[in-house]
């Protein structure tokens, strides 16, 4: 089930003036499966996205993608090796249709104008149009994203990623809020991606998605990361359970 | 008076091009810019020396104009844009005030305070335009040029590009966007097109002096901007006739005595600016209003 190492996290530490917000944290994300990162508030999760994407350098530790080191590497270095990411707000272009925040998804590569001429073009529009079909923003299109609901944001998120032709998704509480017929059509988006070879690490507060959807589970209070496996494994802890819903053990 | 009135529709003119400009960095990048004067100035200068010195054409001034203008503003853009918009403001602000002193210091380039006298008349092609219609022409001709460029450049992936740094510029660098990079390009764009606007003034004026390129200039570029509506194409165009127009009629209105009017006309602006970003927020050109505004509010 799990193929080769696609990203790797070595002993990663990152303190905000004295607060540990990830402490010494080792994990690996393998191809072509969803692991899931979960804790509870504050235990750092954000945070470690950050350093996995460059968005902020760790202390101290070692960040590997397809075996090479990529940690210094800016922001915008790092996903044009194809790692993306969401955000926990989102972050979407408010002012630019959803269209537009779909298709500035797909040019990444060049400055003014875009290269490879009429193939690339085709091939970047199915991206766009595959995108908004999955997402079922089509007759959105035209829409400014400020103009969305609220889980037509979500999705118009994802959808940007899924432009973006990201081959590992870092996808920060993406879930969060949606209704139950929302979250069943997004859980599909996310099995079809991962079929068709993408890897996903979601961050995700809702036990039983996580359940639904995950092959691994990575487990981080604290900044620490104190367990990952199989889910049926880590969700059937109790201690892990006694964390996770707050019932600390003196 | 119909002199008067081709010499206020070329300055309109000359002004759209400013506006229309700056709006390219501040309506699509998001940029704030206090230093468009500077390559107004840059502009004015290196093509009135070109004419005066190499007995440069229009096209010949304006394209070294261009040139020089380009090369200056990466002395700014290079250091400022790797840092927040916050400090973007302050070195702008910065570079406005060290080159308007250079200008008025380098006194065997610029003239000095004194500024440059004489610049010859403009030609084009072998013709003499520096007749009121033909100058007209010839403005309305850069106008429509850099709009239409401008247009080009918006529609096109940089366009895009622009913008979505404009809404965010983490969410843009996580798609791959080389920020830096891309705001330092938008910023040449703008001040080598800016810089058009200051040869069309040399010739026009055949003198200039630093008092065109202050920082009330700058400011009153901005007006135009907010004013006729930023990130939108003939929004700044429209902003420049109103700010230019507004003094012109008001010289017509009875009873006003003709020492206030500077006055009065400070506190039209300002008024026009509260009640802008009260109702129409995206200008008097821009899309939506206010309640738009107000739902964005995370
Ligand atoms: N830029 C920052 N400066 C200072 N402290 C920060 C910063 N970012 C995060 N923190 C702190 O680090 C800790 C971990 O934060 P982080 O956002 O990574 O948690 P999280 O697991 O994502 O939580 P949540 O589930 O609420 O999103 C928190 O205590 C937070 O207040
Ligand atoms: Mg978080």
């Amino acid at each position: 089930m799990t193929g080769e190492i696609l990203f790797q996290a070595d002993n990663i530490s990152k303190t905000f003036g004295g607060l540990k917000a990830v402490d010494n944290v080792s994990f690996a994300l393998r191809a072509g499966i969803i692991t899931a990162l979960v804790g509870p508030n504050g235990a750092g999760k954000t945070t470690l996205f950050n350093a996995m994407t460059g968005h902020l350098v760790p202390d101290r530790g070692a960040v590997t993608f397809l075996g090479e080191s990529i940690l210094g590497l800016p922001h915008w270095k790092v996903a044009r090796l194809g790692i993306g990411r969401t955000f926990q707000d989102l972050k979407l272009f408010s002012h630019m249709t959803v269209l537009e925040n779909v298709t500035t998804a797909t040019e990444s590569g060049s400055w003014l104008w875009q290269t490879g001429g009429r193939a690339a073009q085709v091939e970047r529009s199915a991206r766009i149009e595959r995108a908004l079909d999955a997402t079922q923003l089509q007759r959105r299109r035209d829409t400014r994203a400020v103009d969305l609901s609220y889980a037509e944001r979500k999705f118009l998120s994802i959808a940007r990623i899924m432009a973006s032709g990201a081959r590992l998704w870092l996808l920060d509480e993406p879930a969060s809020g949606l209704d139950r017929s929302s979250y069943d059509r997004f859980l599909t988006v996310l099995r079809n991606e991962v079929r068709a070879g993408v890897t996903i690490c979601i961050i995700e507060h809702n036990l039983d998605i996580v359940q639904s959807i995950s092959d691994r589970i990575a487990f981080l209070d604290q900044g620490r990361l104190l367990a990952e496996g199989e889910p049926k494994t880590i969700l059937s802890d109790p201690a892990l359970a006694a964390i996770y819903f707050g019932e600390r053990a003196p | 008076m119909a002199t008067y009135i081709i010499n206020l529709a070329i300055l309109i003119g000359i002004n759209a091009i400013l506006a229309v400009t700056l709006n390219f960095i501040l309506g699509y990048a998001g940029i704030f810019s206090l230093a468009h004067a500077i390559f107004f100035g840059i502009g004015a200068y290196t093509a009135a020396v070109a004419a005066m010195k190499f007995g440069a054409d229009f096209a010949a001034a304006t394209a070294a104009g261009m040139l020089v203008s380009g090369v200056i503003s990466l002395a700014l853009a290079l250091p400022a844009l790797r840092v927040r918009g916050e400090y973007f403001v302050a070195a702008s602000l910065g570079l406005q005030m060290l080159a308007l002193t250079v200008f008025s210091e380098w006194k065997s380039v610029t003239g000095g305070i004194g500024g440059l006298i004489g610049i010859p008349p403009p030609r084009l092609f072998g013709f003499d335009v520096s007749d009121p219609v033909l100058f007209l022409a010839l403005t309305l001709a850069c106008l429509g040029v850099i709009l239409i460029a401008i247009r080009a450049l918006v529609r096109s992936s940089f366009g895009r590009s622009l913008k979505a740094i404009r809404d965010d510029e983490t969410a843009a660098s996580a798609l791959g966007k080389n920020v830096a990079l891309l705001k330092t390009l938008a910023v040449m764009v703008s001040s080598s097109f800016a810089a058009v606007a200051g040869s069309l003034f040399a010739f026009f004026l055949s003198f200039i002096n630093v008092e065109s390129f202050v920082l009330e200039v700058s400011v009153q570029v901005i007006a135009m901007v907010i004013i006729g509506g930023t990130g939108t194409l003939l929004g700044p165009v429209i902003g420049a006739a109103i700010v230019l127009l507004l003094p012109a009629l008001l010289t017509y209105l009875p009873y006003l005595p003709p020492t206030e009017i500077g006055s009065i006309q400070q506190m039209i602006y300002g008024l026009a600016m509260v009640l802008l970003m009260i109702f129409r927020p995206s200008g008097l050109w821009g899309y939506g209003s206010s309640q738009d505004r107000k739902r964005a509010a995370p």
